[in-house]
């Protein structure tokens, strides 16, 4: 077989999430390509988490739903015993190391690799290493391997990551040294990597009262020269849009990292949803100019992340990159990210110690002294409207995949592209449509869209809202929606299906 | 002496306070030989705020309620500034009182200077946080129903190592004074400034 997904199952606090990095990890090594999914429920203990994987020669944009194999760390945890596989595992914490001991001689994999991956992360805990034996014999004496096509090298992308960590390393990049977040599941992970690292990447990382003083303040930091960006899910992001509307009246570019999780309010903490893409092109009263970016998967969130700084130092603008749960805390195995280029734009922004001027809400002059004069408050508009063009010109392209000859057009935007992928593989009567930069619309877009005879939009929300957009900006109609929207991904089998 | 005064005319109602406090500024800035190069001040939004216009220092007239986290912000970037933010008691003492304490908790270099004139003015006259308990105002005819808050004991209480004082506009020498001792310690500074406001105050004796 080409394809294999793994699923790993247990409460919350065995290490479900570690024990299916070390695999990942472990496959990666041996030179397979992977993606996963985890879901856990917003509890600290207890509860039912599972970390799945698929891997394969071929790379692998989404992870299977269903496992051929199943691990359950725990009695209890065997969901529908589909698959399942029984294993004696120890009723303590080296249970994880024993199961992944175990599969590494199923899924044919290196044993003397593993074990040097296995050291790499616990040290000389030899309890570890020990169980990881144990495993591994116990499934000699009492199973087969499994046949898997043999791996055919991953290009040398051998780092594995998580979205949130990989938005870090974007952010870092393209310059980012100040950085604010206060806590909210899916984006968490970004303050932790930035946090834990901050001074080796040189970057101040504070941890503020409420998400109104994080955005404050990386706009405060901005002003005094820094490159500031925030992280948050949509409860935070309500609090910052006065900020992101003051950043627009001021001129001074910060970014904000929105890891969607579904709402409204507190929704489901630990799932995943599109559900905030119109409220983040809108988030702010006034009109102003605001860049929107949506990556796709976990390499576009680093790429993105160093654009969205790039582009704010440039344009002196409110800069949100649009993720999910989805993205930000699923891993894959991705390029060495420390040692990518650093791309620095030059700020434009005027900064103390360069003359004076006054940064200024209220509608202002060259100098920032407020104007309220019908003349010189439509010039202030005009002026700040003025670079949506420009902006226009340097934010990402779409992404236009599949054969020429296709009639029918996907149209999606962030994390459902690794689903589509999947269900596009070897077909060639679908083209697919990925747009990167949801704010402002590309003119193209359009040009592109209606350039196809079947037009069919997939979103992960109840109310297709990339689609909403089109219809307003360029009243474009779609002949059909995909629309999922109960905290859960679309899967590759799913959209199979509806594709049919 | 510099001049520190923009092109702008002051806005302010004839005799408001509020020119005392822009008086005590300018010279409390002189008194401390200030490098110009070095200095930010932050304006919250409100009366005592439109100082931003008539000043020419370079400054940020932020929110209301949020010229202390965009003051922490400037200072985190940029620790070699004098940072001062000024402001309403309505914006910090009420739309931004968690800033105020968490700033204090911080022990950030920083100086706040509060106009209080227990009104929220620049809206006309409502009750804000330091307006007595019963006085009547525009939002609260029947009385204005809860305790003032407390500025000084409040910040020394969340960090005694904090500086809080009270000062008025009566005594404007005192008002200079306690700015030039603001910006000369490091950690953070409240001077709480009691400020009249003579278009709305007279509700207050009511
Ligand atoms: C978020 C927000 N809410 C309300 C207002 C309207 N507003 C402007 S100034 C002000 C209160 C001013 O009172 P204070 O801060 O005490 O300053 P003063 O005018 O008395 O100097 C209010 C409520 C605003 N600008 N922003
Ligand atoms: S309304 Fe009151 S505080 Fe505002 S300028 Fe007039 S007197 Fe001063």
């Amino acid at each position: 077989m080409n394809r294999i997904t793994v699923k790993i199952t247990g409460p919350a606090g065995m290490g479900i999430k570690s024990a299916g990095l070390l695999l990942a990890k472990i496959v990666t090594d041996a030179g397979y390509y992977f993606a996963d999914y985890s879901e856990y429920p917003s509890l600290v203990r207890g509860g039912h988490n599972t970390y799945q994987i698929t891997f394969s020669n071929e790379e692998v944009f989404m992870v299977d739903k269903t496992a051929d194999i199943l691990v359950s760390l725990v009695a209890g945890h065997e969901e529908d015993r589909n698959n399942l596989w029984e294993i004696p595992l120890p009723k303590d914490i080296y249970a994880n190391t024993f199961s992944i001991g175990a599969l590494v001689f199923r899924l044919g994999l290196d044993k003397i690799k593993a074990k040097k991956i296995i050291k790499e992360r616990f040290g000389d805990d030899l309890k570890n290493l020990a169980a990881f034996d144990e495993g591994y014999d116990w499934a000699f004496k009492n199973s087969k391997k499994i046949n898997i096509d043999a791996p055919e090298g991953n290009d040398n992308k051998t780092m594995i990551v998580e979205g949130n960590e990989a938005m870090g390393w974007g952010l870092v990049k393209g310059g980012c040294n100040f950085f604010a977040a206060y806590p909210m599941t899916p984006s968490t992970g970004v303050l932790h990597f930035l946090a834990k690292n901050q001074d080796e990447l040189k970057i101040k990382v504070i941890h503020p009262e409420d998400e109104i003083a994080v955005a404050s303040m990386a706009t405060g930091a901005s002003i005094g020269g820094d490159s500031a960006a925030v992280a948050t899910s949509g409860g935070g992001f309500a609090l910052m849009t006065e900020t992101i509307s003051l950043n627009g009246a001021l001129g001074v570019g910060v970014v904000y990292i929105l890891g969607q999780r579904p709402g409204p309010a507190t929704g489901m903490p630990t799932w995943t949803s599109q559900g905030d893409l119109l409220f983040a092109v809108f988030a702010g009263h006034g009109e102003f100019p605001k860049i929107v970016l949506a990556p796709g998967n976990i390499e576009e969130s680093f790429e993105l992340a160093q654009k969205a700084m790039n582009l704010a130092n440039k344009y002196n603008v409110p800069v949100i990159v649009l993720t999910d749960k989805m993205l930000c805390e699923s891993a894959a195995n991705v390029k060495e990210l420390s040692k990518e280029k650093l791309i620095i734009e030059k700020s434009t922004k005027i900064v103390p110690g360069q003359g004076f001027y006054l940064y200024n809400s209220y509608e202002h002059d060259d100098e920032g002294f407020s104007v309220e004069d019908s003349e010189p408050a439509k010039l202030g508009v005009e002026k700040r409207l003025k670079i949506v063009e420009e902006i226009k010109k340097d934010t990402p392209k779409v992404l236009l995949l599949g054969s020429k000859n296709a009639k029918k057009l996907i149209v999606s935007w962030g994390s459902t592209k690794g689903a589509i992928l999947e269900a596009l593989k070897g077909r060639s009567d679908y083209a697919y449509l990925q747009v990167k930069t949801v704010w402002p619309i590309e003119s193209e877009v359009g040009k592109i869209i209606n350039g196809f005879e079947t037009k069919i939009l997939i979103e992960n929300n109840a109310t297709g809202q990339l689609g909403q957009l089109l219809k307003s900006q360029m009243n474009i109609t779609f002949d059909k929606k995909i629309l999922k929207y109960n905290g859960r991904p679309f899967f590759p089998h799913e959209l199979k299906e509806a594709l049919l | 002496m510099i001049d520190l005064k923009s092109k702008n005319i002051p806005t302010w109602c004839p005799g408001c306070h509020d020119f005392i406090i822009f008086a005590c500024l300018q010279q409390a800035i002189n008194k401390k030989e200030i490098d110009l190069k070095k200095l930010v001040i932050v304006y919250d939004i409100g009366c005592s705020g439109n100082m931003a216009d008539f000043l020419k220092v370079f400054g940020v007239h932020s929110l209301h309620g949020r010229s202390i986290p965009t003051a922490v912000g400037i200072k985190l970037a940029r620790p070699d500034l004098t940072v001062i933010a000024i402001g309403g008691e309505g914006g910090i003492y009420g739309e931004g009182m968690a800033h105020l304490i968490a700033a204090a908790r911080l022990n950030i270099d920083l100086t706040v200077l509060v106009a209080n004139n227990q009104l929220y003015s620049l809206t006309t006259g409502q009750t804000s946080p330091t307006t007595p308990k019963g006085a009547k105002t525009k939002s609260t005819p029947q009385g204005a129903p809860s305790v003032p808050v407390e500025p000084v004991s409040l910040v020394k209480t969340v960090n005694p190592e904090a500086s809080a004082v009270h000062v008025t506009c009566l005594k404007p020498v005192e008002v200079t004074e306690a700015m030039v001792t603001a910006f000369g310690n490091n950690g953070f500074n409240l001077v709480d400034i009691d400020q009249l406001c003579v278009t709305f105050g007279k509700q207050l004796n009511s």
